[in-house]
């Protein structure tokens, strides 16, 4: 299969914290991975250093084929990325914003119509979309953020905590969504979340990561059978706590 | 005649259809007669709260003549000669002679001063409106994708952070450049009618022993030129870019509303000291130590450029250039090092540790 993502043994170094240690892993095209784990525990810093916002202090990724490191600028036209915590131009409309996003993507205006129709689509806000973004709610600009972050069907769509900030029915839509784009058009996904049940359902992979250490990834199932545990939430627990001890 | 029953002296101007006037009343020449001090009355009318509105006080001047003929009259009386009395009030005769550097002209510093400082007023203020308002603007374009949290979507995208900046840099220089020209347009059009009619005033004061001020300001070469405006171009678009190189760094190290304020505090300050001491003072002639401190501010070059050129002082001018533009460079380099560095987003992550708490209690629920 082809990797979409190899993650080399990055690590960050924060003034005082080690936030991510000798984090591997690899995603495959197509494939769903997850990234598990505690607060604080590193989860949002690698996303960070593999969307090429922070530079690892160690280590490297490699991207369809591109470095972080060396090959930055490639690597952005491979992904998207939607941080925990995003925000959007509050004077711009849905529309225009998306149109904007659209443009940074893309010069061809034919692909960036092509682009924004994808997202109106996806974000099922209708009619809203032409009122300004700052008249949102939170869970609206959540879907608003996440369409676009799929909209340029990029090779791999970086999700920091995707359905933070959404009711149980918008959440199990993203979640459809993520699926069905995965196994339609064979877009990968690295994503974030506490959400075990969500990440029972969506991912195919996970990566339990602690104290900055990925401690183990798998499948969900392999997982919950290496630990004999009912469910991902128990292998998390006794992941994590096993962990503590050593 | 006006009447001047009751104290409300708008009545009077109003009815007299004048700006200012004197008022002598009844029984003035009676009180004078018996040897007593008849009081008079100026009224001026005021029409704004400019300093150079009220430069003039025609009053003083018919007051003047007033108290002239009087004592005049007095002399006569005491039986003084016409001739004597003259000599009386003007026991010398005084030419006045203006010099810059090697050239000199028949007039009074003083209407050489007030002609020039009005003409030198529009460029500090022109100057310091444009790079209060251009780094506001760009700082609030920088700090706002963090406060808005629109800046690591912005930052995953595949530009370029220098294309970024670069964006930013060039929409706020375009509007600043708008500015100026608006700005200089409104002021100049504004000031050349206080201008025009207070050199008026000097010369029509002044015929006979004086030339006007224009002429004056020529022979001592004190008008500029077209290159002399050029050169004072080149230092307001250098001081643009050092504000909005400056600005940028400023910006990238803001995290909320609040703190973009106190930031623009540095930047106030580098402009409004210099703005003051040049308006004030000579900088060329305060002591040594003070006059390189203030130099050192780069913004002092652009507010005392007009000045340099006019009275020729070249070198320090166009050291004051080489100095700003070494300044740009240098806070270029560094402004690009933040923002291609991780502290550009390092800064924000306190908003992470924020809602770290939040998230572990809505875990809890
Ligand atoms: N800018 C920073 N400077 C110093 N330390 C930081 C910085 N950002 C994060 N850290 C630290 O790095 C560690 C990992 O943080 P990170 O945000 O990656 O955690 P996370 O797994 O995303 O947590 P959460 O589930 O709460 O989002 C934490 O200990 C955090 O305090
Ligand atoms: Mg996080």
């Amino acid at each position: 299969m082809e990797k979409v993502l190899e993650v080399r043994e990055l690590s960050k170094q924060y003034t005082k914290v080690l936030a991510a240690d000798k984090v591997s892993f690899d995603i495959e095209k197509g494939e769903i991975f997850a990234l598990i784990g505690p607060n604080g525990a590193g989860k949002t810093t690698t996303i960070r250093m593999i969307s090429t916002l922070l530079k690892p202090t160690s280590g490297d990724a490699i991207v369809a084929g591109h470095s972080v490191i060396k090959d930055a600028a490639k690597v952005r036209e491979c992904i998207t990325y939607l941080p925990d915590e995003a925000g959007a131009y509050k004077n711009m409309t849905g529309k225009s914003y998306l149109r904007f996003m659209a443009g940074l993507f893309s010069t061809d205006i034919d692909v960036i119509n092509r682009y924004v129709e994808r997202a109106e689509r996806i974000c099922g806000l209708g009619d809203r979309l032409k009122d300004k973004i700052g008249t949102y709610s939170r869970g609206m600009i959540r879907k608003l953020l996440l369409a676009r972050a799929v909209m340029t069907e990029p090779k791999l769509a970086i999700l920091d905590e995707p359905t933070s900030g959404l009711d149980v029915l918008n959440a199990i839509e993203i979640r459809k969504m993520i699926k069905k784009l995965a196994a339609e058009e064979g877009m990968s996904f690295l994503l974030s979340s506490h959400n075990m049940l969500e990440i029972e359902f969506v991912s195919d992979r996970v990566g339990i990561i602690a104290k900055g250490h990925l401690l183990v990834s798998g499948r969900a199932d392999e997982l919950k059978e290496r630990y004999s545990a009912q469910n991902l939430e128990e292998v998390f627990e006794r992941v994590v706590k096993d962990n503590e001890i050593l | 005649m006006v009447d001047t029953s009751g104290d409300d002296y708008s009545a009077v101007l109003r009815d007299a259809d004048a700006d200012s006037l004197v008022i002598i009343p009844e029984g003035f020449t009676e009180k004078l007669e018996n040897g007593e001090r008849p009081e008079m009355i100026s009224v001026s009318g005021m029409k704004s709260a400019a300093a150079m509105s009220n430069i003039t006080n025609s009053n003083s001047g018919a007051i003047g003549l007033i108290s002239e003929c009087i004592s005049s009259a007095f002399a006569a009386k005491a039986g003084l000669t016409a001739e004597q009395v003259e000599l009386l009030q003007m026991p010398v005769t005084v030419t006045e002679q203006t010099v810059v550097k090697d050239k000199s002209a028949p007039i009074g510093a003083a209407s050489i001063m007030s002609s020039i400082m009005m003409k030198n007023m529009i460029l500090p203020i022109i100057v310091f409106i444009l790079i209060m308002f251009t780094s506001n603007m760009l700082m609030g374009a920088i700090s706002n994708e963090k406060i808005d949290k629109t800046l690591e979507t912005l930052l995953s995208a595949p530009v370029s952070r220098t294309a970024i900046l670069g964006a930013k840099m060039l929409a706020a220089a375009i509007i600043a450049l708008l500015n100026a020209v608006v700005y200089m347009f409104g002021f100049s059009s504004f000031m050349s009618g206080a201008t025009e009619s207070v050199s008026e005033e000097m010369t029509g004061q002044l015929v006979g022993q004086y030339i006007s001020v224009d002429s004056a300001l020529e022979r001592l070469g004190l008008t500029l030129g077209a290159s002399d405006y050029i050169l004072i171009g080149a230092q307001l678009f250098l001081t643009i870019m050092i504000c909005l190189s400056v600005s940028l760094m400023l910006g990238a190290l803001v995290n909320d509303t609040k703190q973009s304020q106190t930031m623009m505090m540095p930047l106030m300050i580098m402009a409004m000291v210099p703005y003051l001491i040049s308006m004030m003072a000579d900088i060329n002639s305060l002591p040594a130590v003070i006059r390189v401190i203030v130099y050192a501010i780069p913004f002092t070059h652009t507010f005392s450029a007009m000045n340099n050129i006019m009275f020729g002082n070249m070198p320090i001018f166009f050291g004051g250039l080489a100095y700003q533009f070494v300044v740009f460079v240098i806070c270029m380099f560094f402004a690009l090092r933040l923002f291609n560095s991780d502290k550009i987003l390092t800064a924000s992550l306190n908003f992470g540790q924020k809602s770290k708490f939040k998230k572990n209690t809505s875990d809890n629920e």
